[in-house]
């Protein structure tokens, strides 16, 4: 007897987008709670921002311009992560927002009373060795945690798959990381005490933005997310072992971010870029692996059933049983995306991404049991023409080279970047 | 009028839940923070290591306060209080010289508002040699005290503060301390 091969969608709870939000949510006293915290978190960050650009203005508006440039990539692959079914932007603000207004506020006072209590309870030695690491992971993720919960409470229909959760921590993660890399680097500027010089925002961005800043919050955020994923999702598990695997996730949360603020390896390897390397290494890849297993698994779930949904439509117009496979998987969606531009330029590039997007929004509709799909099979057939007349009429990933030729091109340019980041810091005396 | 739903109760609940979260973490840590004491008694006839090699033997009738004290291998920060006057010795790796070591403290005093430096600043001397600027200045209902020293490739930054007649009777023996400071080089690994 054979098993019958299953989908990797049909083994857990199914697939359930939600329908956009919309002015129901406004009925919720959830929402009008959630919106006077971020309100309260908005005036107190305002005042502490007010502060730093009273005393230093040119280091306060070169430190928020480096990092808000630096939010941008990050966004984008964040909200990329669920190409499938894309997160509303408003909840990705709120997410955001909830990161850099409200977890940083709470933090602020929070976690300097943990390392004091640290102290008091244990030593000021345990504090100066360990508070960074125990008493910032400990209170920075509960407050991150909580704007997921956040966001599932305002609106718990967009959160339909363990990959939502990821992409609404990961938001939070990214808030929190932004606001709290431009406090740092203006406390970088109040230490150096040379008045208002940008200098130490140069090595701050170079540091905690791009050495850093990949391990960072926005990791840690995305592993919690996940763990509230699973506990509003997987509904076909007993309570117990939801909340289990929530608190594991959190936990995680916790745990690789107190490795990476801990003492560990710091003594010992010394400060060349060799012991960075190992850091690097033996503390930020653990954390950055588990996420990428964890998105990679949630995603093909996802993937399997969106995928079973366009398939039912049998129309070559709409998708191709080629294009279908192309659409499951970030890489083959990015080949797809390579190999256009490759045979038929830029624009065919810009077409094939566009009816991507057309083909994933139509399988979510398809999904929500939409009564009417005119308007999105109309999109679909629009893109299908562009591309057609650009002379490439079918958005498929090459077989054999390409990707690998393209993922050379990416590890190539990845090295030269860290090359000319590290000359760069070593030059600013930040090495 | 519509009535209150069970979904629209449950939402309450776990906003109000969230809500309690954060009040936790943004009031509750500082509030048992605040119940602990933070002072501790600190032995005044021997040296107290700072961090980054250096020690100084604290003033006699001072206590450490924990909350502002770290002791590190490269650095450190220590906080003594003689009642109601605080006395912060913090080692900071410093590539300067002496006079970049001044203006750098004194950029973050009058950084702070309503804080400005006062009077003339002298030269000092430790029992251990070791060469600093000392000056003073002042800010809303307190005075203060500044010195700065740089050795092995450290600043070693003191800052006294506290209401002019406290400052009067504690400074003789806050000056004694500070002429024990003393910076041993770390070993090389």
């Amino acid at each position: 007897m054979t098993a019958e091969p299953r989908l990797r969608s049909a083994r857990s709870a199914p697939v359930l987008p939600g329908a956009s939000p919309d002015l129901r949510l406004l009925r919720l006293p959830g929402f009008w709670i959630v919106m006077a915290v971020l309100a309260a978190g908005a005036v107190r960050m305002s005042v502490i921002a007010g502060q730093f650009a009273a005393a230093y203005p040119i280091a306060f508006l070169t430190a928020t311009g480096l990092f808000a440039l630096l939010a941008v990539p990050f966004w984008f692959v964040v909200s990329e992560l669920d190409f499938l079914e894309r997160e509303p932007l408003g909840l990705q603000v709120v997410a955001f927002a909830w990161g850099g207004l409200v977890a940083t506020t709470v933090s602020i006072p929070g976690s300097a009373a943990l390392d004091d209590l640290i102290a008091k309870l244990g030593s000021p030695h345990l504090a100066a060795d360990w508070g960074a690491a125990l008493a910032g992971p400990t209170v920075e993720e509960i407050a991150k945690t909580l704007g997921v919960v956040a966001i599932v409470l305002i609106a718990r229909a967009q959160v339909n798959s363990v990959l939502d959760g990821v992409v609404y921590g990961a938001m939070v993660g990214l808030g929190f990381q932004i606001v709290e890399d431009i406090v740092y680097a203006m406390g970088a500027v109040a230490l150096a005490g040379r008045g208002d010089h940008v200098e130490p925002v140069i090595t701050t961005f170079l540091l905690r933005g791009f050495v850093s800043g990949v391990w960072s919050h926005t990791l840690f955020g995305a592993l919690a997310g996940a763990g509230i994923g699973y506990l509003v999702v997987r509904g076909e598990r007993t309570l117990r072992t939801r909340i289990g695997v929530a608190m594991l996730a959190v936990l995680g949360a916790w745990a690789s971010h107190v490795l990476w603020n801990s003492p560990l390896l710091r003594d010992g390897l010394g400060n060349g870029a060799l012991a960075l390397l190992a850091v690097l290494v033996f503390k930020g890849l653990p954390p950055l692996v588990l996420i990428w297993l964890l998105v990679r698994s949630a995603h093909d779930r996802e993937a399997d059933y969106y995928a079973e949904q366009l398939a039912t439509l049998d129309d070559a117009e709409l998708i191709t049983p080629a294009e279908v496979e192309a659409l499951k998987s970030g890489s083959r969606r990015a080949s797809a995306r390579w190999h256009a531009r490759v045979r038929a330029g830029f624009r065919a590039r810009a077409a094939v991404r566009r009816l991507q997007r057309a083909q994933a929004r139509l399988a979510v509709e398809l999904s929500r049991g939409t009564p009417d799909l005119g308007c999105w099979r109309r999109e679909v057939r629009r893109q299908r023409r562009i591309l057609t007349r650009l002379g490439h009429p079918e958005a498929i990933a090459p077989e054999g080279r390409g990707p690998w030729r393209r993922t050379a091109s990416a590890v190539f340019s990845t090295a030269l970047a860290v090359a000319v980041l590290w000359a760069a810091i070593s030059t600013l005396g930040g090495g | 009028m519509g009535s209150v739903t069970r979904r629209q109760l449950t939402n309450l609940l776990g906003a109000l839940g969230l809500v309690a979260g954060l009040g936790g973490l943004a009031y509750g840590l500082p509030a048992l923070n605040h119940t602990l004491p933070a002072e501790r008694p600190v032995p005044t006839d021997r040296p107290y290591e700072i961090g980054g090699g250096v020690t100084v033997v604290p003033p006699a009738g001072a206590r450490i306060d924990v909350t502002e004290t770290r002791p590190a291998e490269a650095s450190g920060t220590v906080l003594f209080r003689l009642g109601p006057v605080r006395y912060f010795i913090s080692v900071q790796p410093f590539d300067g010289d002496l006079q970049a070591a001044v203006r750098r403290l004194r950029h973050r005093i009058t950084g702070t508002s309503g804080y400005q430096v006062t009077g003339t600043e002298l030269t000092v001397a430790t029992a251990g040699g070791l060469a600093g600027i000392q000056g003073g200045y002042s800010g809303p209902g307190r005075g203060g005290r500044y010195a700065v020293f740089v050795a092995d490739g450290h600043t070693i930054e003191v800052t006294v503060s506290g209401a002019d007649l406290d400052l009067g009777r504690t400074l003789p023996a806050i000056d004694a301390s500070t002429r024990t400071l003393r910076s041993a080089p770390e070993p090389t690994r």
